[in-house]
C-alpha cells in the first residue's frame, strides 16, 4: 500500500536551463532503462526471493525507485512555482 | 545538520529542511537494516529519528500544512490535505 508525503526526498533547486542536461535527465524518466521500469523490476521480483532480507531489500529500493521518478519529473515542471517545462527553455 | 528543537520556534523552511534530512536518515538506516536486521544500534538509531521524525511532521502539520495524511490534525474545518501548497507550487521542492 503506498502512501504520499508532500515532500521530495532531496530537495531541487534548479538556477539554470540546460538541454544537454535535460537530455540525459529525461532519458532517466520513461523507457526501459527508466526509474519507472526499474521500480517495477524491484518490486515485481520480491514475491520470489529465497531470504526475507532481499524481500526487504527490494521493496524498500522499489519504492525509492518510485520518488526518483517524482524528483526526475519535478526537474521539468518545477521553476519558481511556475509549472513549465523549464530546461527545455 | 541541523538541531530539532520543540520549542515550535523553527521557520517553515527549517522546519522542512529537518523533516527532509531525517526522513534521508531513515531512508538510509532503513536499507542497512534490511539486511543487518539484528543490528541494535541501528535498532536504536531508527527508532530515536523516527520518533523525532514523527514529532516534526505533527508540528508543521500544526503550523503550516499536513505533509502527510497521517500527521493531519483531528479537527479540520475543510480537508487541508488539499489546500497545503503542493511541492510544485513552492511547497516542499
Amino acid at each position: 500500500m503506498w502512501r504520499y508525503e508532500k515532500r521530495l526526498q532531496y530537495p531541487v533547486n534548479i538556477t539554470q536551463t540546460n538541454p544537454q542536461i535535460a537530455q540525459v535527465i529525461i532519458s532517466q524518466f520513461g523507457g526501459p532503462d527508466g526509474e519507472l521500469a526499474a521500480s517495477m523490476r524491484y518490486l515485481s521480483q520480491r514475491y520470489t526471493m529465497p531470504y526475507r532480507e532481499v524481500m526487504g531489500v527490494l521493496t524498500d529500493i522499489g519504492r525509492e525507485a518510485s520518488e526518483m521518478f517524482r524528483l526526475t519529473a519535478s526537474f521539468f515542471g518545477c521553476f519558481e512555482g511556475r509549472v513549465t517545462p523549464f530546461y527545455w527553455k | 545538520m541541523m538541531q530539532y528543537r520543540q520549542d515550535g520556534m523553527h521557520s517553515q523552511k527549517q522546519l522542512a529542511d529537518w523533516i527532509d534530512q531525517v526522513s534521508f536518515m531513515l531512508d538510509d538506516t532503513l536499507l542497512y537494516l534490511d539486511t543487518h536486521p539484528c543490528d541494535k544500534e541501528a535498532l536504536q538509531f531508527f527508532e530515536h529519528f523516527h520518533e523525532l521524525r514523527k514529532e516534526a511532521l505533527e508540528e508543521y502539520a500544526k503550523r503550516f500544512t499536513p505533509l502527510t495524511l497521517d500527521s493531519m490534525a483531528s479537527c479540520q474545518e475543510k480537508w487541508e490535505w488539499v489546500y497545503g501548497k503542493w511541492p510544485w507550487e513552492g511547497g516542499a521542492c
